[in-house]
């Protein structure tokens, strides 16, 4: 039941043209960002190189990339549930023999699936490399799980925002607020004397920078995990509710 | 052995505010129940309930004897849902579509094509199988969504308002299809449509307000006519008391149209009134059934006259005024007689 609902997103996905333009509009900006760190490099002394090719591309292209599915993955969650009751079919999965905890479990499947493909762009442009430079695979894996972990993440806020509103729109907004709160949390420890870790803890860009240097770490990996079965938790919570409502 | 569908006392309540009180209702294997009830009166509401969508605030629903609230999986499998809008996905072909929502219900894999296939013969939606959905005029999306409810075969189905936006034509498939869906399953259907409930239901629940103001079974269509009223033109004027003095009739108001308005006596088959108004020498020339016996049910219910347009709307096709006789509830027109009232009527 959870791969036929998956599925079902993900042709529902690639049917549309949403999901075409994010991808296409993603490949076009990593592609420039990919050159201009090429150029960049290239354009530098050796003595003036203070890191390796492969650091630059995973701190600026996978960096990058995880922004991009932040913006990605809340305008196509906003469908899956939001759109859904906006369109009238969620009374076809309501009255179908499916649990909530399938149907989260498959929305997020197709959602997450659809997302990889973005996040599959920034090593597909790192393979144009090969036999040109040596870069570090290791380091590369790394920032590819860290970016893979934190688009987990945003796809789990961007389904449960989606859960609130029969409205896409304000599902939208209410996960881009939410993740923006993450993404600057980390600034409001700032605000205290000392500095609390509990709010740098709590920023997921502090975790993903981890990954990005190449340092894959079970607290990091928690962190992402940790998140996203809170969130999906949460969705579940939020579909369960909308029956009392 | 237990009901298909054993509803008790559900309620439901939308901040504080009652949508729906105390309902409750049983359906057999072969009963088809009409939910009538002004805008508003909770039908929706009570099918959302009774289809899963909506968590009761109180009361208890069984499907084939499964608590739908503590085992839904168990007892969706056993229903098909049809809402007020079709559930569609635009970006869907129908054959895709139905295949999903096979799936969604849990046919088994090596059946689902064969139940697409049945499904689609049954709704008249074989030509239309590589359609997108986006692309379906208003009464087939209708169709396949009336597909989806039965892709499954459930035993109990829920129709809100399958009719709605079809043509006369469909119109009348539809109500085949409900007949002949009924032979093996249960099936709930609101509508607006009086004579529609009168031509496929075995019994009626009648809402306002969110309470149950009426509950019961409906005679057989065969049957509505033995007794009645009866639209009636005649060439010729016929004095009153020759016609009351009819067996068949119980009691006649004369039209704004021309036309009289009698009531068949109790007992009495619309045939008899025909023989005696041709044997009269009156010149029969319209004998037309008048208001159902569920019309007079629904207004009695409602407290809602007759007559008026608000019985036209209502599909009622009532046009004159209403008749004394027994049984028939207040609101009646002046202008009405009958064996015990009659004279002073300004009838023909």
């Amino acid at each position: 039941m959870v791969l036929t609902l998956a599925a079902r997103e993900w042709r529902a996905g690639l049917l549309t043209p949403l999901a075409w333009v994010l991808l296409a509009a993603s490949q076009a900006v990593l592609g420039w960002t990919f050159l201009q760190v090429l150029e960049r490099y290239a354009g530098l002394e050796a003595a003036k190189r203070t890191v390796g090719l492969t650091l630059e591309l995973s701190l600026n292209l996978w960096g990058f990339a995880a922004a991009l599915t932040l913006l990605a993955a809340p305008l196509l969650a906003a469908r899956m549930f939001a759109g859904e009751r906006e369109q009238g079919s969620a009374s076809l999965l309501g009255a179908a023999p499916v649990s909530i905890l399938e149907l989260v479990a498959g929305k997020y499947l197709g959602l997450t699936g659809l997302l990889t493909l973005v996040c599959l762009l920034p090593p597909l442009l790192g393979l144009t490399l090969v036999g040109a430079t040596e870069l570090d695979p290791g380091l590369l894996a790394a920032a590819t799980l860290g970016l893979w972990l934190s688009t987990l993440l945003f796809a789990a806020v961007g389904l449960f925002a989606s859960t609130l509103s029969a409205q896409p729109g304000v599902a939208l907004v209410v996960a881009y607020a939410i993740l923006l709160g993450f993404s600057v949390v980390g600034e409001a420890g700032r605000l205290f004397e000392p500095a609390s870790t509990l709010f740098d803890w709590l920023s997921w860009n502090g975790h993903l920078l981890w990954f990005l240097i190449g340092a894959v770490r079970l607290s990091d990996i928690a962190y992402f995990l940790l998140f996203s079965v809170l969130f999906l938790a949460l969705t579940h919570r939020g579909l369960a509710n909308r029956r009392l409502r | 052995m237990s009901s298909l569908l054993e509803v008790t006392g559900i309620t439901r309540c939308y901040g504080g505010t009652p949508a729906l009180s105390e309902v409750s209702l049983s359906l057999e294997r072969g009963g088809v129940l009409g939910l009538l009830g002004p805008n508003g009166a909770g039908k929706t509401t009570c099918l959302q309930i009774l289809s899963g969508n909506l968590a009761p605030s109180a009361g208890r629903i069984e499907v084939c004897g499964i608590d739908l609230e503590r085992h839904p999986i168990k007892a969706k499998r056993h229903l098909g849902y049809l809402p007020e809008r079709p559930p569609l996905y635009p970006e869907m072909r129908v054959d895709e579509y139905l295949t999903l929502c096979a799936r969604l219900h849990r046919v088994p894999a090596r059946q689902v094509s064969s139940a697409v296939s049945r499904v689609k013969a049954r709704c008249g939606l074989q030509e239309v199988g590589r359609r997108l959905l986006a692309k379906l005029s208003r009464g087939y999306r209708q169709r396949v969504g009336l597909a989806q409810a039965i892709v499954h075969e459930p035993d109990l189905v829920i129709l809100d308002e399958p009719t709605e936006g079809l043509d006369p034509e469909q119109i009348r498939e539809v109500r085949l299809l409900i007949r002949e869906l009924a032979a093996h399953c249960g099936v709930i259907l609101s509508s607006h449509i009086l004579p529609e409930v009168q031509a496929v239901c075995t019994q009626v629940l009648i809402l306002r307000s969110g309470r149950a103001v009426h509950q019961g079974p409906l005679a057989p269509q065969r049957e509505l006519h033995r007794s009645g009223v009866f639209r009636v033109r005649l060439e010729r004027p016929a004095p009153q008391e020759a016609l009351l003095g009819l067996p068949a009739v119980a009691s006649v108001l004369a039209a704004e149209d021309g036309t009289l308005r009698i009531d068949l006596a109790p007992g009495q088959p619309p045939s008899a009134l025909a023989r005696a108004l041709v044997e009269g020498g009156w010149g029969l020339r319209e004998l037309t059934a008048e208001r159902t016996d569920l019309e007079r049910i629904y207004f009695e219910t409602l407290g809602l006259a007759l007559e008026g347009p608000d019985a036209e709307t209502q599909g009622a096709g009532h046009q004159g005024g209403a008749v004394a006789a027994p049984g028939v509830p207040p609101g009646a027109a002046p202008g009405a007689a009958s064996r015990s009232s009659a004279g002073g009527a300004p009838w023909s």
